[in-house]
């Protein structure tokens, strides 16, 4: 029995020992983390003192690599001038928003960074973001006016790239079918029955019959007309150009249940049901380009100008004959503005230098690698005016012809049918495409209408728009 | 009675030192469970009365978060649906298909080592490759699937692009995935004792009445165990949804699972997620007690009463 005990009182100090040194050691960890959080804060002071300098740091999606690339674009900052230290911190996309979330509740989040779009209006409304209206006071050249994020009538941020939506058409496929390419310039913008006239001579069956003859095979098609993608944050386009809308222009009713909008809606599904001149798509993921133009099974594809360098340069480089035109129209000519977003957040001390740092990294020279591969396009005016800045930026391999991209991009950009897409001013967009999402479901494959599913749950999309409160 | 008492309370000694050692031992296993596994569960069960979102601190609001659930969420019932629906198809499936491939593979066939390397490898195969790759054989316009059907002249069948055959679709995958349930009911079927089949052959049972009064029972322990593997792992179903189809179309592949992730780390409402986690942690909880207590029914212990 004493050995018994011994044994015992062995085993449980033991136990406890492990059990200490587990403790210790997650604790270990704890305090190291947040003296880390710490030191920079506390660094930052002794340095500012020290060198007269205010240390800031930047959050910024993306690899290691692309954290010092752009660090590299920071320290030419940090040698320009004598006041600011800006140090770069870069968390992969995957958790970017989680870890700014674990920073806010920490208190322990960067003086500035880039937010997900539809995280802006949301972080605004909790007071997590400064004003920074005044970031562009006396410069000569702003960013577009469709690129900046509004909060009650404040900017709360600045895009830090431009996208907008555009029509892709493989000119190969136009020339055999002998058809007249989409027209790049806004004027002559096609109709929607005359997109939908041109992507029928463009679609195919493996007879070689187009849908409006006798005998076609709307299953042994072989060849696709058009592709508009249907995401729901895209679908927006095709309600404002049928004279309806997800929301109201200032953002606080939802537009979504009226006949415009719905028709709208009905039209897009119809490509595939009616019209037979789509491929079916479900609007549940973002790789549309991909399984349309660049899998060369569809003539004509809509989506979002930064395709130009994630997946089409690949593309044209391996021979894909491709244009850009402007998007069609129903009633309106409309294309959506977006980017994701580089804010000022409401923890900093040093508000005023993490604008200064955003103003000097948002010029484009600094996300040249980024913009001259046709993935970003610039924000501020002057390369949309200003010929030789455009001829900068768009006369490169990457890119389509250059009068063609000019007019199709350039040109509709900063035309009146550019809009801010709804996160730009609206709250919970998130909820709202994820419910339209899911309510639509059925409607592309033609197992309901968007009169039907949409009514039905237009209470349900409303509070989706509240944030369901 | 001296004598007889001494070696009694000797043992019982013996018993409690035994018992103490045993208690100790369990100590560190006991410390992991609970820090790993009832703290976070109580914390979440916490988390789950706040509106927390991340970025305020949280407050508490009680039950509003399970009345919000059951009351105005678009998803939950579609999800509970979807989630049952999968589960079902998927666990019947994958025994069925398991336990058959298992019969084969046992048998003494040619190239049979080759074979169950054969089954086994979608099991271990990374899964976004798996996905992907049924991602092209399922697609609604070209895929694979349909290329076939369209060559013996039949119409396109949407498989994951269509609401009603999106979990048909997505189970089929993971029957196809259940290479982990062969490898067991293969080592269960080498256990059962050849004897008895032989006896039972010389009584004259054909192949399905050994199969019935044998196989069968001999196997019970391991269909029960993999029966619950299975169930638990289903009713957690999420990569599919992930992977392929975002939860469409419509709600029809929105699995709990996925539900809550998209509440905590789309939408940013974990005090709400919290509390569809412990909604998933109920149902789980209900279909796993429902099996234990119908087990002693069908369940054939060879030796030992200890349950």
């Amino acid at each position: 029995m004493i050995t018994g005990k011994k044994m015992g009182a062995g085993l449980l100090s033991a136990a406890l020992v492990i059990g200490v040194i587990g403790c210790g050691s997650s604790e270990d960890k704890e305090t190291n983390t947040a003296s880390k959080g710490t030191d920079t804060t506390s660094s930052s002071e002794t340095s500012s003192s020290k060198t007269e300098k205010v240390k800031i740091t930047y959050s910024m999606w993306g690899s290691a690599e692309e954290g010092s690339v752009t660090q590299a674009v920071a320290d030419k900052f940090n040698a320009s001038q004598d006041r600011i230290e800006v140090e770069v911190v870069s968390i992969p996309w995957e958790t970017y928003m989680t870890k700014l979330n674990t920073q806010a509740t920490g208190g322990q989040l960067p003086d500035t960074g880039m937010l997900k779009e539809d995280g802006v209006i949301q972080w605004s409304s909790e007071g997590m973001l400064n004003d920074v209206s005044a970031m562009y006071e006396g410069s000569d050249s702003k960013p577009l006016d469709s690129l900046a994020y509004k909060y009650q009538g404040k900017t709360v941020a600045y895009a830090a790239a431009n996208e907008i939506l555009l029509l892709y058409y493989n000119k190969d496929m136009f020339d055999k079918a002998g058809v007249a390419y989409p027209p790049s310039v806004l004027d002559q913008a096609w109709t929607w029955d005359e997109f939908v006239a041109a992507a029928k001579k463009l679609t195919v069956d493996k007879n070689g019959k187009h849908p409006d003859e006798e005998g076609f095979d709307a299953n042994g098609i072989v060849q696709y007309g058009a592709s508009v993608e249907n995401l729901p944050w895209q679908l927006e386009t095709w309600t404002l150009s049928n004279g309806g809308g997800f929301y109201s222009t200032d953002g606080t009713d939802v537009r979504i249940g009226e006949d415009a909008s719905i028709e709208a809606i009905q039209k897009v599904a119809d490509l595939y049901l009616k019209d037979h001149v789509a491929p079916l798509s479900v609007g549940q993921t973002d790789d549309g380009i991909q399984r349309t133009i660049i899998a060369g099974t569809v003539a004509m594809a809509t989506n979002g100008a930064w395709n130009v360098g994630t997946s089409l340069n690949t593309a044209k480089e391996e021979g894909l004959n491709y244009g850009v035109a402007v998007l069609p129209y129903m009633k309106e000519k409309v294309t959506l503005n977006t980017g994701g977003a580089n804010v000022v957040f409401s923890q900093t001390k040093h508000p005023k230098e993490a604008m200064e740092w955003l103003k000097w990294y948002n010029s484009e020279e600094n996300n040249w690698g980024l913009i001259s591969s046709g993935i970003w396009m610039p924000t501020l005016q002057k390369w949309y005016t200003d010929e030789a800045l455009t001829r900068k930026w768009v006369e490169n391999p990457n890119f389509p012809p250059y009068e063609e991209y000019k007019s199709a991009v350039v040109d509709y950009a900063q035309s009146s049918a550019a809009r801010p897409a709804s996160w730009f001013f609206t709250n919970y967009t998130t909820d709202f495409n994820t419910l339209l999402g899911s309510v639509l479901g059925d409607v592309w494959t033609g197992k309901t209408t968007a009169k039907d599913a949409i009514t039905k749950n237009l209470d349900a999309l409303k509070a989706a728009h509240t944030g369901n409160k | 009675m001296e004598t007889i008492h001494k070696p009694l309370k000797r043992r019982s000694r013996y018993n409690s030192s035994e018992a103490r050692v045993a208690y100790i031992c369990l100590i560190p296993a006991f410390l992991g469970l609970f820090f790993l596994t009832y703290a976070p569960l109580l914390g979440v069960l916490g988390i789950s009365l706040t509106n927390w979102t991340g970025l305020k601190s949280p407050q508490f609001i009680g039950f509003d978060n399970y009345v919000q659930l059951f009351t105005t969420d678009p998803y939950i019932k579609d999800s509970i649906i979807a989630t049952i629906y999968f589960a079902f198809l998927s666990v019947i499936g994958s025994m069925v298909y398991s336990f058959f491939i298992a019969m084969l593979l046992n048998r003494k066939i040619p190239a049979r080592g080759l074979l169950r390397a054969i089954f086994y490898v979608p099991f271990v195969l990374p899964a976004a490759a798996i996905y992907v790759g049924w991602s092209w054989l399922y697609e609604a316009n070209f895929g694979f699937f349909n290329f076939l059907l369209s060559q013996v002249g039949l119409n396109k069948v949407l498989f994951i692009a269509d609401s009603s055959y999106v979990v048909p679709s997505l189970s089929l995958i993971s029957v196809w995935l259940s290479g982990n349930l062969i490898v067991i009911f293969l080592a269960g079927l080498q256990n059962v004792p050849g004897v008895y089949h032989e006896a039972a052959e010389m009584d004259g049972a054909g192949a399905w009445k050994r199969f019935i009064h044998i196989t069968l029972p001999s196997m019970s322990p391991i269909i029960f165990y993999n029966l619950l593997m299975s169930l638990i792992a289903n009713l957690q179903v999420v990569t599919p949804a992930l992977a392929l189809t975002n939860g469409g179309p419509g709600n029809s592949s929105r699995f709990l699972t996925y539900l809550m992730y998209d509440q905590a780390f789309v939408n940013y409402k974990l005090g709400y997620a919290c509390a569809t986690t412990f909604v998933i942690f109920a149902i789980l909880a209900a279909f796993t007690a429902v099996l234990f207590k119908t087990s002693s029914r069908w369940i054939y212990n060879e030796g030992g009463d200890d349950k």
